[in-house]
């Protein structure tokens, strides 16, 4: 039987101790890689494709709903922290368990067994969209993650000047660059602040910070004219919704 | 309620205290050639009869109450309940005297007792005002237990608030990181374990006894921040450094405690902790004449980390409620953050212990 491998992501390196030691009796299970930080998880799953992850959820750079945001599609995973009020939102991603700092060897080896019955199933983890709808309500991020291989940008929502829809991607336009992430342009309206992101066409999101002029271009049909020049379409309803907004 | 009537025991002595009363009044009603029975027969039941209508003294106890109003009125309201009870006593007297007439060998017991009257009148108002004295003291006694025990609860209601106000200060996550820090610890590091375990033992104890008390010296504070900056070089290994800029003449200035130990914690959790290198916490106590002045400065991760603002605006808003408690206005508390560097500033009179403010 091939072995389980696993990556164990904490930014403390006595509690990536304490894991190795607990699994060093498990042979059938074997440590790929150990992360201090969010960004090496997000690297070490892309790149090692493991059977399971073990994660931290305070850490640097990146806080363990968003590695798992990023990476989550093909990973299952075995939430650890100290902190119970995550229960819900790890509830909701699907993970395979949830473990509350201090624990006990019995009680990952208990979280080991569902990890296997799930993996001799074949069964995947959470669906992208629900990672994204497992943000606890009212806080909206202030920033957008996107994975690039196994590298990761991190877009703060200010810099953002508008959202494009481009088949099963969203396309975000930042400080000059484009970035494609994988989830629909609902998913990504859901997570801007909409008090400055406005959907004004079927394709796009507009940041109302960057809206130059609009233009009436054909009977009932504007085109909104951004500060670079850049021209997008406006539709009938996304009109008077950037109305509403703007005034 | 009524303070006798309610009370099993009390009821008991009351009533055994007008067996003498009883006795008493047997002797005046006697007459001559007849029986003591016969007085018995008449002084007994007056006399329990009277007990229960001493009773209500109680009321015009509650309507002249010992404070709060002028003598003469309590005496006019006290000497009018008296003649009223009195008055229907020997009223009743007399008719119970009539009913009982035909039956005795020597007969005109009803002109007999009208003969006594007014000395029973008399009785009766003394005996009703003693009923009256003896309620206002037991009145007297229940307020002043019910008084202590108020006293008792606000300061349990006062104790309990502190316990709670502590354990808000004292982050539970920390314990719950520190205890699986040691359980890392047990097998590759038993000595390191059993240090952390003294650490937080240590901690806990001082933050408890500190906590309790209304101001410390700032040794005693920063004592606590080094036991707990002992505990974090633990679990933060050389992601964590402190470089301290402590004046000793600063040493003995009072402080609330726990005031620089949660800023400390702050800036570990929002500063160093989101570091993926970490970084250096300052700490500066500074003392200029009569002005004491802590900086506490951390780097924080301008690259935008996970941003957790839970609870930093709490703990700030706690520092600045309790200093301006301590010094009013003359409290300041300063909080600025340019590029990666977040700064706090305290300033406060410096006051020693045995000075006055």
């Amino acid at each position: 039987m091939n072995p389980i491998r696993i990556v164990v992501a904490d930014d403390e390196e006595l509690a990536r101790s304490l894991v190795r030691e607990y699994l060093r009796e498990s042979l059938d299970i074997q440590i790929v890689a150990e992360c201090a930080n969010g960004f090496q998880a997000v690297k070490a799953v892309t790149e090692l494709k493991p059977d399971l992850l073990l994660l931290d959820i305070q850490m640097p750079r990146l806080d363990g709903f968003e590695v798992l945001d990023l990476v989550g599609r093909e990973t299952n995973v075995i939430f650890i922290t100290a902190y119970d009020q995550y229960a819900i939102r790890a509830f909701d991603v699907r993970a395979v368990d949830y473990l509350l700092k201090p624990f006990s060897a019995e009680r990952l080896a208990e979280a080991l067994d569902r990890a296997r019955q799930k993996i001799a199933r074949g069964e995947s983890t959470a669906p992208a969209a629900l990672v994204t709808e497992a943000r606890a309500p009212g806080t909206k991020s202030d920033r957008v993650l996107i994975r690039d291989g196994s590298e990761v940008h991190v877009i703060p929502i200010a810099k953002i000047d508008y959202v494009e829809a481009q088949d099963d991607y969203v396309c975000y336009r930042a400080e000059g660059k484009r970035l494609l992430k994988q989830q629909t342009l609902a998913d990504a309206e859901a997570v801007l602040d909409a008090s400055r992101f406005v959907r004004i066409h079927r394709s796009y999101i507009l940041n109302v910070d960057r809206l130059a002029k609009l233009e009436l271009y054909a009977k009932d049909s504007h085109a909104a004219i951004l500060r670079d020049g850049t021209r997008l379409p406006v539709s009938r309803s996304g009109y008077s919704r950037l109305n509403a907004l703007i005034g | 309620m009524h303070p006798i009537l309610e009370n099993r025991q009390r009821l008991t002595f009351y009533l055994l205290a007008w067996l003498p009363i009883a006795a008493l009044l047997t002797v005046i009603l006697k007459r001559d050639p007849a029986s003591w029975l016969e007085s018995i027969l008449v002084a007994a039941p007056l006399s329990l009869l009277y007990a229960f209508m001493c009773l209500s003294a109680w009321y015009v106890c509650l309507t002249a109450p010992m404070r709060g109003q002028s003598w003469a009125r309590s005496i006019g309201t006290l000497g009018a309940g008296a003649a009223l009870a009195s008055g229907v006593w020997a009223l009743l007297g007399e008719v119970w005297a009539l009913s009982l007439d035909p039956w005795m060998v020597v007969p005109e017991l009803g002109e007999h007792f009208l003969t006594q009257a007014a000395t029973v009148f008399v009785i009766g108002m003394l005996l009703f005002l003693l009923a009256a004295a003896a309620h206002y003291l037991l009145i007297a006694v229940d307020e002043y237990r019910e008084a202590e025990k108020r006293t008792l609860e606000m300061q349990v209601l006062a104790r309990e608030a502190e316990l709670r106000a502590l354990r808000a200060q004292i982050d539970p996550h920390f314990l719950f990181n520190s205890l699986n820090s040691i359980s890392a610890l047990t097998v590759s590091d038993p000595r390191g374990a059993r240090r952390m375990c003294l650490l937080l033992a240590d901690f806990l104890r001082s933050s408890l006894v500190l906590g309790a008390q209304k101001e410390i010296p700032v040794s005693d504070e920063l004592r606590l921040v080094e036991s707990f900056l002992d505990i974090e070089k633990v679990r933060y290994g050389n992601r964590l450094s402190v470089v301290r800029n402590v004046d000793p003449n600063c040493h003995g200035c009072l402080v609330p405690p726990l005031l620089i130990q949660p800023l400390v914690e702050n800036a570990i959790r929002h500063g160093i902790a989101p570091l993926v290198d970490g970084g250096t916490i300052r700490m500066d106590v500074q003392r200029e004449g009569k002005t004491l002045e802590i900086v506490l400065e951390n780097p924080v991760d301008s690259g935008g980390g996970p941003i957790a603002k839970d609870g930093a605006g709490l703990g700030l808003e706690n520092v600045r409620s309790r200093l301006a408690k301590l010094f009013a206005n003359e409290a300041l508390v300063a909080v600025s953050q340019e590029d990666s560097k977040f700064q706090i500033r305290l300033r406060f009179p410096c006051i020693q212990f045995g000075e006055t403010r």
